[in-house]
Parts: structure tokens; sequence; C-alpha cells
């Protein structure tokens, strides 16, 4: 154990990644009963694991070389699995994301689980989240990388699956876990052939062998297009974004941290870690920025068309995600990661903000909330609106810089047909953050006022007694992402300089790029992308805001068009048809009666056969005199044709 | 220095001496003392684990080979002998056989009718599972092979379940038409080495002529796979499962079902290496088309028993892939696999044991909510339906890993289709998980208490082993190399 004091630096790293885990043990078979102990495990070994991200970060800053460690993990003559940890700038910076966001959700949920009957396995569940995204994060090889995405995948479906009660709710854990395996498939497959076309996954590595040509660009383009389907599976990318917005059956803590800010940012993440392998093949690249473009454009439009609070985070998130991946696809690293930062703070803003309304309405449906009076609760109502207004990206708020410079690299792009995307995107997704948002500060008398309740997150069993302490425990990690949001926009150049400049590889890409966007050009685009964005805002003020507002969005008068968006473009449909027509009514059935009919049918006939010609030649053995006569005569016949022929 | 010392202590044949020895003794004690027949069988399962674990620790990793030999002559004629050795292909399996014995004693521990008989047959099959792990010589491994077969038809006529008397019958069938190819495979290849030794080694140096080496080779794959589950000859192994009672369920599927694998390795792979290169082709054919289509079977059953026996027939389909490979990696897959797949079968049996126990059903259907009545019951079956999902930092993840690397080295198509199954079984593990044990309070299990401490303890073991391996693969992947890799050169 000397080692751990001989360098603080690797101390910190095992610390901030395994205390978790130990937590996660420790609650699940000690102190499962005690809730309160459970809770302060949990939360004690996540701010411990805060406080190593910090220290590494800090430390790390100006150390220019990325840091390096592992042991083997397991080792044959063909394949060496290392573990270890890989400290550069971006793993720093995502380390201290989610440890950051991790942490302000534990310490939220203390509010928002309280009375909860399985409060110790949330919090088991949330240090599993914890330890395997944290791991991840800091993997130095894919194939660790790949390990600790399927424990994040794990620990996801277990807590979408939370209220297993609810037929919905594990419903959508299944799907959730279903799917994501789907792409994790074409992932697996991608690192199987690159290492054994390689030989060698380390990130490093890959990254400079693939920049340097030492990889035959045919197995490039295709492993980084199997690895791709990663992406398209954990960061709920077209064709497979169904899962995502189902996923909201957890708790809504859950959506925050999983949903939004750690999770399914894995899939941009892990782009991201490979980049300048990514961006050695321009197909890849260029599929890769068709997907995050029809994803974007997509999910806005779902999120138009529902009126379920979490449902329209749900989908901007998943247009978000497609945003990033137009950025990396088009070139930028920067200005996607830089956007995968901010997003993860305005946006776990945003989800923590509506379960402080949930919690207090037991309602997902923005009209009833509103209509109950959502304004009256002050730091989620003016906290939610800071984060709307980043979500559109209005300048001051960290939204707006990661925009900008993810429309600066798509503005370099020869082709201008992304860039007009990116714009029709920046425009929707103003208007539907705003519809909300007018939706519950600014309620109308309404005769649409859905009766029923649409409670989705939690139900009765939840008592209303708890607002004092619950109300502030929620309150105290929403407003300190408030004010992160206003500010973080402002340390752009910072870190890009943290970033870029010990990833020389990416600097080499990215520069050229991004570098160009200053200048007259520069000026008309940041006037575009604001003017979107307000016009966004200024449409959904006509529909929404002002005094004789319809409340009726434009959608109304174009039913067939909402009837798509709010099916989600009748792609869930799609995919249940094909999976009761191939799965069950097909290959399943067709086995199944396969193995009844023809196997065991073979079987049991030759069964039958036996038993039949032991009764046969049980006749025989009748005693009746003539047959046994007959077999004698018939017998010494036939050996008396051996003997002479 | 403490290797020295037990190298001369016959420890293999004390291992399978103390099994036969609990037999007698259970045999002595009255009928009306069943306690005492549990503690007595607990005693030396434990035992067993003790031995096992010695010899695992104490094989030198580094030196390889064959250790702890006892070898000495038997029958001259015919050149039989008493050889018994370990190396890293059947130290783990020792290890195996050890804690499924141990857990699946504790999991009896509720047992009341003949109590006695049913523990003196456990110990007979154990018996003949230790002798073919351990034994090297031809005419031993097939005498305990028969010897661990025969107890199986009163195991599951008497204590068994559903449809018990046509299971028990299908699979001694089955299992003694394996025996027939199996039998004349090993003495045609005795006969051909001369007619002077059934020493497996010896014949292996010999070297068989081609030819005879491919007829030798597929009636000792056949033989063996009816064992091992291979497609199209599973279908003995559903029927017997859900037939048979929990512990008989979990000493089949998690160590007889090996026994298969490990005899086409020790046996068929050994002696017929040309064999081998002959018949891979079909081996991993049959290997993928059996992990494709357990996956989707699986998907139909409603019966749990069914489901697990499925998702067998499909995990051995791992073990055969792995073995068709003829790679390092995939032959230590295959190796590691049948370790992880029969602590996690014992795991899957173990659990369902527990629910039928109490609810006397285990159609899923009439299941459903059972978290809410008793958690730590169902955390169990959920934790080795994850592992059979693939769930990284559990120990079959290792083994599916580098099996699927070696496949899609050796047979890209066939590789990449097992791979895309994996969303198959997630999904039908997946809902059986969802089915049985999530959804709202059902009153009907309402009265249902949790697992008790004492019944919670073999399957907390199973699952530590599970997690432990999962996180330090390299405790047995580097045992187990230090036989595959001479063994692949060899080939």
């Amino acid at each position: 154990m000397m080692w751990l004091f001989k360098d603080p630096v690797l101390a910190a790293a095992c610390t901030g990644t395994w205390l978790p885990f130990l937590a996660m043990l420790v609650i699940l078979i000690f102190t499962r009963r005690n809730q309160r102990l459970s809770a302060g495990i949990s939360i004690a070994s996540i701010v411990t694991s805060l406080i190593c991200a910090i220290y590494l970060f800090t430390k790390l800053f100006h150390a220019g070389v990325p840091v390096q460690y592992e042991v083997a993990w397991a080792m044959t003559p063909d394949l060496y699995v290392p573990f270890g940890y890989l400290l550069d700038p971006h793993s720093l910076l995502m380390l201290l994301i989610v440890a950051t966001i991790a942490c302000l959700v534990q310490i939220y949920s203390v509010g928002y689980m309280a009375g909860d009957p399985g409060f110790s396995r949330y919090y088991a569940f949330q240090s599993l989240f914890a330890w395997a995204m944290l791991t991840m994060v800091i993997a130095p090889g894919m194939l660790q990388l790949y390990i600790f995405w399927e424990l994040v995948g794990l620990a996801s479906y277990l807590l979408i699956g939370y209220y297993y009660e609810k037929y919905s709710a594990s419903q959508a854990g299944k799907k959730a876990f279903v799917v994501t395996r789907l792409g994790d498939i074409g992932f697996f497959l991608g690192l199987i052939f690159l290492m054994l076309g390689y030989g060698d996954l380390g990130i490093l590595n890959i990254n400079q062998a693939a920049a340097g040509h030492q990889i035959p660009g045919p197995l490039v383009t295709i492993s980084a297009l199997l690895i791709f389907c990663g992406v398209i599976g954990k960061s709920a990318q077209f064709p497979l974004l169904t899962w995502l917005p189902d996923a909201m059956e957890g708790p809504t803590p859950v959506s925050a941290l999983l949903h939004s800010a750690t999770m399914v940012a894995a899939g941009v993440y892990m782009m991201s870690r490979i980049f300048p392998f990514f961006a050695a093949s321009p197909d890849a690249m260029a599929v890769a920025l068709a997907i995050g473009t029809v994803t974007m454009l997509l999910a806005s439009t779902m999120a138009m068309a529902t009126y379920d609070l979490k449902q329209v985070w749900a989908y901007s998130t998943v247009s978000q995600l497609g945003f990033m991946v137009m950025g990396l696809g088009a070139g930028g690293y920067f200005a996607g990661v830089f956007h995968l930062t901010t997003h993860a703070g305005f946006k776990a803003l945003l989800f923590l903000c509506s379960g402080m309304f949930i919690h207090e309405f037991h309602t997902n449906d923005m009209r009833v909330i509103g209509q109950s009076g959502g304004r009256n609760l002050k730091v989620p109502m003016i906290s939610m609106t800071i984060g709307a207004l980043a979500l559109s990206g209005l300048f001051p708020f960290s939204g707006f810089f990661s925009k900008e410079a993810i429309m600066g690299v798509l503005a370099q792009h020869t082709n201008k047909v992304w860039l007009f995307a990116g714009l029709l995107g920046a425009l929707m997704t103003a208007y539907y953050s705003f519809r909300l948002i007018f939706f519950v500060a600014l309620p109308r008398k309404l005769a649409t006022v859905p009766a029923e309740d649409h409670g989705h997150g939690h139900g009765a069993d939840h008592g209303d007694e708890h607002h004092g302490n619950a109300y502030w425990a929620m309150a105290w990690p929403v407003m300190f992402l408030a004010s992160v949001t206003c500010v973080l926009g402002f340390f752009q150049a910072p870190l890009e300089q943290f970033l870029t400049g010990g990833h020389a590889a990416a600097a080499a890409h990215g520069a050229g790029q991004e570098g160009a966007g200053h200048g007259m050009g520069h000026y008309v685009l940041l006037a575009g992308a604001i003017g979107c964005a307000l016009a966004g805002l200024a449409w959904a003020w006509v529909e929404f805001g002002r005094k004789r507002a319809p409340q009726e969005g434009f959608l109304k008068k174009f039913p067939l068009a909402e009837i798509l968006f709010a099916r989600r473009w009748y792609l869930d449909d799609f995919y249940r048809k094909a999976l009761d027509t191939l799965v069950y009514g097909g290959l399943t059935s067709l086995f199944t009666r396969n193995d009844r009919r023809v196997i065991d049918g073979a079987i049991d006939g030759i069964c039958k056969l036996t038993v039949g010609t032991g009764r046969m030649t049980s006749f025989m053995q009748s005693g009746m005199l003539q047959y046994n006569l007959l077999v004698m005569v018939a017998g010494i016949g036939l050996v008396l044709l051996f003997f002479f022929i | 220095m403490a290797s020295m010392e037990l190298a001369s202590f016959p420890i293999l044949s004390t291992i399978l001496l103390s099994t036969i020895v609990a037999l007698l003794v259970i045999m002595l004690i009255p009928e009306d003392r069943p306690k005492l027949v549990k503690q007595v069988s607990l005693g030396f399962a434990a035992l067993g684990v003790v031995l096992s674990l010695l010899v695992y620790v104490s094989y030198d990793v580094d030196k390889g080979g064959l250790q702890f030999v006892e070898r000495f002559l038997w029958v001259q004629s015919i050149g039989i002998y008493w050889f018994t050795a370990v190396d890293g292909i059947n130290a783990p399996m020792l290890i195996l056989t050890a804690v499924v014995l141990f857990t699946g004693v504790l999991t009896m521990w509720e047992l009341e009718t003949r109590v006695k008989e049913f523990f003196a047959l456990m110990y007979l099959l154990v018996a003949g599972v230790y002798g073919v792990f351990m034994s090297m010589d031809l005419f031993w491994i097939f005498v305990w092979y028969d010897v661990s077969l025969f107890p199986m038809y009163p195991l599951i006529a008497i204590w068994g379940g559903t449809r018990k008397e046509y299971g028990a019958m299908k699979l001694t069938l089955y299992l003694l038409a394996g025996s027939a190819l199996i039998l004349p495979g090993i003495l045609y290849v005795w006969a051909v080495g001369g007619g002077h030794t059934f020493d497996l080694f010896e014949l292996q140096r010999m070297g068989l002529p081609a030819h005879v080496q491919r007829i030798a080779f597929i009636m000792l794959y056949l033989g063996f796979g009816i064992l091992a589950g291979v497609w199209p000859f599973h279908t003995w192994s559903p029927v017997g499962h859900v037939a048979a009672p929990t512990a008989v369920s979990m000493i089949h599927a998690g160590v007889l079902m090996k026994l298969g694998a490990y005899g086409i390795l020790r046996v068929g792979m050994t002696l017929c290496p040309e064999g081998l290169g002959y018949w891979a082709d079909l081996m991993a054919l049959l290997a993928t088309i059996g992990i494709v289509y357990g996956a989707f079977v699986g998907l139909a059953q409603t019966d749990l028993k069914y489901v697990i026996g499925y998702s067998s027939v499909s995990h051995m389909g791992i073990v055969g892939l792995g073995l068709a490979t003829m790679t390092v990696d995939g032959i230590n897959g295959a190796v590691f696999q049948m370790f992880s797949h029969g602590v996690m079968t014992a795991l899957f049996f173990s659990a369902v044991g527990y629910i039928y126990d109490r609810t006397h059903t285990k159609m899923i259907p009439e299941l459903g909510g059972l978290s809410n009545t008793m958690p730590v019951a169902s955390a169990f079956f959920i934790i080795a339906a994850f592992c059979g999902v693939g769930v990284p930092c559990m120990s079959s993840f290792w083994a599916e890993l580098l099996v699927f690397i070696s496949a899609v080295k050796t047979y890209p198509v066939r590789g990449v289709l097992a791979v895309i199954s994996l969303v198959v079984s997630a999904l039908f593990m997946l809902r059986v998980v969802q089915k049985t044990f999530y959804g709202p309070r059902n009153e009907r299990w309402e009265h249902i208490p949790d697992v008790p401490l004492a019944l919670a303890t073999p399957r907390i073991i199973l699952v530590g082993i599970l997690v432990f391996f999962g996180l330090f693969p390299r405790l047995i992947l580097d045992v187990i190399q230090s036989a595959v890799v001479p063994f692949v050169s060899s080939l």
C-alpha cells in the first residue's frame, strides 16, 4: 500500500473511483435497513470523489503531458487488457463534470426521495453508477472504456426501473438496456476488428496511429463506423433515440444525472475521446454529421408536441446530443466538448427544477403545473428560466458560447446545409423551451386542462409534509447549477487552451477550423444564431406568452404533423412491429416449433419405433407352436444359406 | 515448500475417496436421523472445498504441466493405469465441483423425503464427476463418466417435479447414447495405439494416423457433446433441468454439462488434433447455431427452469465455439466459460429453487412482483441474469470476451452472428426478470418470507465467486492458460 502515499495523483484517482464502489457494497450488504446511514455513506463517498477530482484537476492543470497508470487486468499471449487511469485534460474535465453533477444529484435526492421505501437501494445504485461512470471517464484503453460503459448501462437500467412495481418503468428500463445493447454490439465488433487489425486499443496509441496514417484507411473507417454505433445507442441518436424519452420513468434526479448530464453524454464523450481516430476517416465523420443533424431536427419536432415537462427536456437532450455530434462530425473537437460541458450544467439544472415542480404538484403536465401556481415556487421558476435561456443559446448564459462555437464550426464546413439545419434547430429549441416556460409561468384560463392526472415520476406514496428541509436540500443544488450556468461561458478561452493545448492531434485539426471563425463572417453568424433564438422566443411569446395568447401551438393547425411528432415519427411503432414479427413471431416461434416437432418429434419417433419393434417381436413369444416352428425353419434355412453360398 | 510436501501426499485420491467415504457413512446413518445426514454431507462437501482450493492455490503456475501426479499400473495386460493429475484446465473444474456440491447441499437443507438416499446418490454422482475431472487414463475416464450418469435417473425420477419420469428417461437414454459413442471411440484409439495402454498422454505421444483421428474424434465429440448440450442434441437438457430437484439441477447444469465439454477437450482434442482440424468447422457451426437458437427459444418459454435450460444451451454453445477456434484465447475462454457458467447456473437454479419451494410454481405468468415480498431472493436471480447477459465485472464476461474475439478472428461470419445474438440473450433474460420479479405487489405471495440468512448463504457464496473472478480474472485465467498455451502449440 506504500505506493498510494508515494504518488498522491494515483492515490486520488484510485480513491475517487473506487470509493463509490465500496459504498455500494457496504450499502447493499450491511446498511440496507438504515436509510439515513446508507444515504450518508453514498454522499460521503461521492463528495470525496469530487474532492479528488478537483484535486486532480488543479494539480494536473498545467501538467501538459497526459499521466497514465496501468496494470494488467487480463493477459493472454494474444490479448492484453489493462486496467488503469489516463489523466489528460479531457478526462480531467469530464471527471470534474461527472463528480460535480453526481454529487449535486445525490444531495438533491435526499429531499426528493425522502420517505421512499427503497431509499437505500436508490443510493446503492447511485454509487454503482458513479463508480462505473468515473472509471469509464479515465479509462486509458478502449476495452476498459467499453467494460465500464456497459456497467453504466447496467446502472442506468436499474435506476430507470427503480419503481419496479410500475409496468411502464420496468418496461422502460428493459428497453433502454436492450436498445443501447444493440448499439454496443457495433461498438464491441468495432473494437474487435480494430484489435485484430491493429493490435492495440490504448486511447493515446490509436489516436496517434490513426492521425499518423499507421492504421489502414478502410480499417479505420469500418471500425470508426461500428464504434459510432455505440454512440448512437448510448447518446440516443437516430435511429435508436426512442429509449431516452421512455427513460424518464425513473425518478427525476435520475433523469437529471443519467439522461442529461452523464450517461447519455458518455457516447459523445467516447467519440471526442478518440476524436483524432474518427477524424482520420472523412466518411465516418460525414456519417456522424448527418446522423447528428437528423437526430437534432427530429427530436426538436418531438419536443414541440408534448405537454410532459420531463419529456420536453428529454427530447431537448436528444436534440442537443445530436448537436454535439454535429459539432464533432464537422471537425470541431473543442466545440463539441465545450457544448457537452455547458449542456451537462444547464440540462441537469432544468431537470432538477422540473423535479421540484413534480415533487410539489405530483404531475408532469406543464399545463396543470401552471394552473396550480407553479410560478409561486420562486427558486425553480427563476432557475428554470435561466436554464431555458442557456438552452436557447442566449447571451450571457453558458449555452450561448458553446452553441456559437459549434455554429462557427458548421459555418466552416463547405456544405452550408448543416449550418442552416443548425440555425433551424436553434429556432425550434427556443420555441419549445419557452413554450414550456410560458405554460408554467403565465397560465391562462383554459378549457383544455386535462382532467386526469398524468403523474409519472412518483405517485401518492409520497407524503406532502416534508417541505422545509426537503425543499432546501433540493433548492441548493439548483441554485448552484443556475449560477454555474450564468458564468461558465466566460471560461471558454482558458478551457480551450487547456483542452486543445494538451491534445496535440486535436489542436492540429481543430485550430484550423475554429480559429478561422473570427472576422466579418463571425459577426454575421453571431447575429444569425441569436436572431434565430430570439425569433423562436418571440414565436413562443405570441402563441403562449402574451396576454391574449391562445396557448395553442401552431401545430394544432396541422393535426397530421402533430400526430407524427407526438408519436415520435412512428419509430416506436416500427420497432414494436419489427420485434413482434421478426423476433417473437418469426425466429422464436420457428425455433420453438422446430424444437418440439422436428427434434423432439424425431427422438420420440425413434423411441416409438423401438417400442413398436419390441411389441412386434414380442408376438413371436406368444407360445403358439406354428409360429415357433415357422421361425425355426426360417432360421435353419438362413444358416444353411450362409454355409452353402 | 508446501507444494513439495503436498506433492508426495495423494491429495487427489483423497478428494475422490472422501466422496466415497461420505457415501458409505451416509448409508450407515439410520433412516430417522435426516439432520445428521445433512450435517455429514455438508461436512464432507466442505472438506472437498478445502482440499480442492488447496490444490488450486498450491498449483505452481510458472511450472505448469501436470502436478500432483499419482500414477501406477493397475491392470498390466491391457495397460490400465491409476493416473490422476491436475493441470490448469481441471484445477478450476475441481473447485467448481466442490463449490456446487457444497452450495447444493446447503440449498437442499429443507429436504424431507428420503433424505438419506438423496444425499447418498448425490455423493455417488459427485464421485463420478471428480473422477472424470482428475483421471488421465481413458479407462477410468469412461468408468467415472458412467458412474456420474447412473444416479441421475433415480435422482430425477424420485425427487423430481414436472414430467419427472419422462425427463429422467429422456436424459438417461440420451446420455447412454453418448456413452455408446464414447466407449467404441476410446476402444478404437486404444486398439490402434497397440492395445497396451489407456494412458491418455502416452496415446497422445504416439500420434495416431490421420484417418483414425477423424473417425475417433467425431465419435468422441458427439458422445461427449450430447452431455455438453451441443445443438441439435440438446433437448434432453431443458427437460431434464425442469424435472430435476434443485440441487440436482445445480449439479447437472453446473457441473455435469461441463463434463461433456471437458471430455471433448481432454480426450477428443488431446488425442485427435488432426481430427479436430477436420471437424472444427462443423463444431463451430453447431456451436453458433446453439448460441443463437438457445437465445431465441428461451424467449418463448414460460417456465423459469426451461428459460435457464435454454440459456444453458446458448452458453454452452459459447464453450463449443471457443474450443472450435483452436486458438489460445478461444480455449482459454471456453474453459473460463465452463467455470463461470457452472457457477452462474448453480446460482440460477438455487434462486429458482427457493422460489419454487415457497410458491410451488415456476410458471412465469403466475409469478410476478416477487421483488416486493422477497427482495433478497429475487436479487439472486437478477444477479445471475446479469451474469447471463454478459455484464462486465462478472466472470462470464471475460470468458465471452475471449471466445468472441477469437471466434471473430477464426470464423468471422459465425463470430459476428454469435456477438449479435447477445442482444437476444439480453432481451430474454430481462424479459424473465421483468415478468417474474417486477410489477405490482402480488397478494398471492404476500405471506412468503424472504430468504433467511442460512438459506441465503449458498447463494451469497455463488454471487461472491462470480463477482470476485469478474474483478480479478487473472486469478483464474493465468492458471487456465498455463495449460492451454502448451496445449495449443501441440495442436
